[in-house]
């Protein structure tokens, strides 16, 4: 029992054949790809290969660019998130999402934490949410830094705690998985470092999907990576197998700096 | 890597790179007092504007009033019914009084005038509201007539000709008469703002006007501000990108320019004409300049959703908030101080619009204030285009003053907008 659960952790998120138009540009062609559960996934590939754009069908939020069309099948543990069935409203409460800039709503670090959980009726009254508030913050590594000042707002703090406040409130919802678009981009090296060991955190009860890139953050905090390049996904693996030794020329050059 | 160029070519010591860093200086100086110049002309025409408006308005601030002592002799009124009672006659025996020495009829008649037709009703209203005094004495404060006053202020000459005056050599030794008495004051003239319109300059006010406007843009607020609003939001937010709203769009941009005249002829034809609306109602004048106020709060809505930071709608849309969460909860609050201020605008620019009141009839001849939405009334910019146009001396300082009062008004409209922006800024 131990072993299945280490050896062969379940499949999250399944998509097969997905393909993105916008207008009449194709961004994503063909990408098939099987995203683990309690595992953090890299997105690596040179700038405008459709990273961002495939991570966003993950949650729908591609839904609210009028000439985007996603075609194909992404499935969260076996529903198909694009059936007509599905909210995508709350889709986004299973699937968070923390994006490249920092963006705290201008509110107080409390109500920008507490916002997911009160719209979807998660906390039955004001003490359990105090309590979901605070284990967000927790587990975002906040929690010593700012309880003293939960009122004030949110968009005081420095951006390496912004974008720790931005992950509390993705996590305050207790999505499935958690989708994270360049999210230290606009850090310092410190705060770099505090995101990455709350990912390696995360990751104990999440499936974690994270672009990036700095191809020393994939290999630090992933265990596996995909590799985009121009639209297709010509190759993904375990981390350590695709920094070692790839099997793609596409990705070998990559790695090694021949572009990109 | 390619080797790095040298700057050769440039010599940062040559009188050539000299020349044109001097040139270079003396455009960036030439720009910056372009705009002084610029900023100083406006304010010069602003500072003119004021200053000609106190210089011509600052004499109907006060009024000349004289203090008489009226009998309200039980002869003349009828305690049972003090409505009806002869007051002429009461001003008539308090002016002889006043002057002993006059003893035929015409000279009493000439100076009588002397005193405001409003010294009658004022009598009236006083027998009205305590019949007891009913034979009695009463003194009051009394506005003098028009020339009088202008006379108490020092705006007659007296030493031109007789025949190029109102007042003759009679006249104004009646009136010196009385201020050798010591009972003509000059207070401030509260009367014009708690009065209504008259054909008399000295009892014109402009109460009827103030509660006009008031009215008009209650109506037009209420009417342009929700639906602007969420004209905007669906505009902005929700309509699909077709044929069909770039035609709404451009046709909305076009309304905000459309002359205010034109304005006023639709509501002349649809809601006075069709629908059958009061003219003269501010009711009807709220609607017409809702209708022009509208695209400007469109506009403003639109430009103010617009700058609202995509990263806001994400982070709301990421948290799984759906479209009218993202709208009402995040974006709008962020885009109120902008949308306040376009309102502010618009509501400023209807609070001066005269053309389409015109119009409607809101230019009439209305001797009471307004009571309700739909009585007859006039508003501050058409009142004083009804001043403007009278040929007694009395409103020419009238009309500057009642310009001053609508300057006022916008003046105060503008703190609110600068408030209510400073309320709801939040930076982001
Ligand atoms: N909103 C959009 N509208 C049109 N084209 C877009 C949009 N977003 C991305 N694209 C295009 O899709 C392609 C992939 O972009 P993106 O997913 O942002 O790449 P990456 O995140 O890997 O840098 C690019 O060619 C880009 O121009
Ligand atoms: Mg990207």
């Amino acid at each position: 029992m131990q072993d299945a659960i280490t050896n062969a952790l379940a499949i999250k998120v399944a998509c097969d054949k997905v393909n993105v138009h916008y207008g009449d540009t194709h961004a994503i062609k063909d990408v098939s790809i099987d995203i683990q559960d309690k595992t953090v996934t890299a997105f690596i590939g040179p700038s405008g290969c459709g990273k961002s754009t495939f991570l966003r069908c993950i949650n729908r939020m591609n839904d609210t660019i009028d000439i985007c069309k996603v075609t194909g099948r992404i499935e969260l543990e076996g529903d198909d998130i694009y059936d007509a069935g599905i909210d995508p409203v709350q889709l986004r409460a299973r699937v968070g999402m923390v994006f490249q800039k920092p963006n705290p709503f201008p509110k107080s670090i409390y109500d920008n934490v507490a916002y997911g959980p009160r719209i979807h009726g998660i906390a039955a009254g004001k003490a359990e949410l105090d309590e979901i508030v605070e284990s967000a913050l927790r587990k975002a590594a906040l929690w010593n830094e700012v309880k003293d000042r939960l009122q004030s707002p949110g968009t005081g703090l420095s951006g390496g705690q912004q974008q720790r406040l931005c992950i509390a409130r993705a996590i305050a919802t207790a999505p499935e998985v958690l989708l994270m678009d360049e999210p230290c981009s606009a850090l310092d090296p410190i705060a770099t470092a505090q995101v990455e060991d709350l990912i390696h955190e995360l990751r104990e009860n999440y499936s974690v999907v994270i672009v990036t890139h700095s191809m020393q953050q994939a290999a630090r905090v992933s265990q596996k990576t995909a590799f985009f390049h121009l639209g297709f996904m010509p190759e993904y693996d375990d981390t350590e197998k695709i920094f070692s030794n790839p099997s793609d020329k596409r990705t070998q050059d990559y790695i090694t700096g021949r572009f990109g | 890597m390619t080797t790095t160029t040298t700057n050769a070519g440039a010599d940062w010591k040559s009188p050539e790179a000299a020349a044109r860093v001097r040139k270079r200086h003396a455009g960036d100086l030439r720009l910056k007092f372009a705009g002084m110049a610029a900023l100083g002309f406006a304010v010069l025409m602003l500072a003119i504007l004021l200053v000609s408006l106190f210089a011509n308005g600052y004499q109907a601030l006060r009024q000349t009033h004289a203090s008489v002592t009226f009998e309200l002799s039980a002869e003349h009124i009828d305690a049972a019914d003090p409505q009806r009672g002869n007051y002429r006659a009461i001003v008539q025996d308090a002016v002889q009084g006043l002057f002993p020495g006059i003893d035929n009829p015409g000279e009493l008649r000439s100076a009588v005038g002397i005193l405001s037709n409003g010294a009658q009703n004022a009598l009236r209203s006083i027998a009205l509201n305590d019949p007891s005094l009913i034979g009695q004495e009463v003194t009051i404060d009394v506005p003098l007539s028009d020339p009088y006053d202008q006379l108490a202020k020092g705006l007659v000459d007296r030493d031109s000709p007789e025949d190029q005056r109102r007042l003759k050599d009679a006249d104004i030794a009646l009136f010196d008469t009385l201020q050798a008495r010591d009972v003509v004051s000059l207070p401030i003239n509260w009367a014009l703002v708690t009065n209504a319109d008259s054909r008399f300059p000295e009892l014109a006010g402009l109460q009827g006007a103030i509660w006009g406007s008031f009215y008009a843009l209650l109506v037009c607020f209420v009417l342009s501000f929700p639906t602007g609003i969420a004209a905007g939001i669906y505009l902005e937010e929700f309509a699909p990108k077709n044929r069909l709203t770039d035609i709404v769009e451009i046709n909305i941009n076009n309304l905000a320019a459309v002359p205010s005249v034109v304005f006023g002829l639709l509501a002349l034809a649809v809601f006075i004409g069709w629908f059958g609306m009061p003219r003269s109602a501010p009711l009807v004048g709220g609607m017409t300049l809702a209708l022009m106020t509208l695209p400007t709060i469109i506009i403003a809505t639109r430009a103010a959703l617009k700058a609202v930071p995509p990263s806001i709608r994400e982070a709301a849309l990421g948290v799984g908030a759906s479209k009218h969460q993202v709208v009402l909860t995040h974006v709008l609050p962020l885009a109120m101080p902008g949308i306040l201020t376009g309102t502010i605008i618009g509501l400023a620019q209807a609070l001066g619009e005269t053309a389409p009141l015109l119009l409607i009839g809101m230019n009439a001849f209305i001797t009471e204030a307004p009571s309700s939405l739909v009585d007859s009334s006039t508003a501050l910019p058409t009142q004083i285009f009804i001043w403007a146009d009278s040929p007694e001396r009395g409103f020419v300082a009238r009309t500057s003053a009642a310009i001053l009062v609508l300057l006022a008004f916008l003046i105060a409209m503008n703190a609110v907008a600068v408030f209510l922006r400073s309320r709801f800024e939040r930076r982001y």
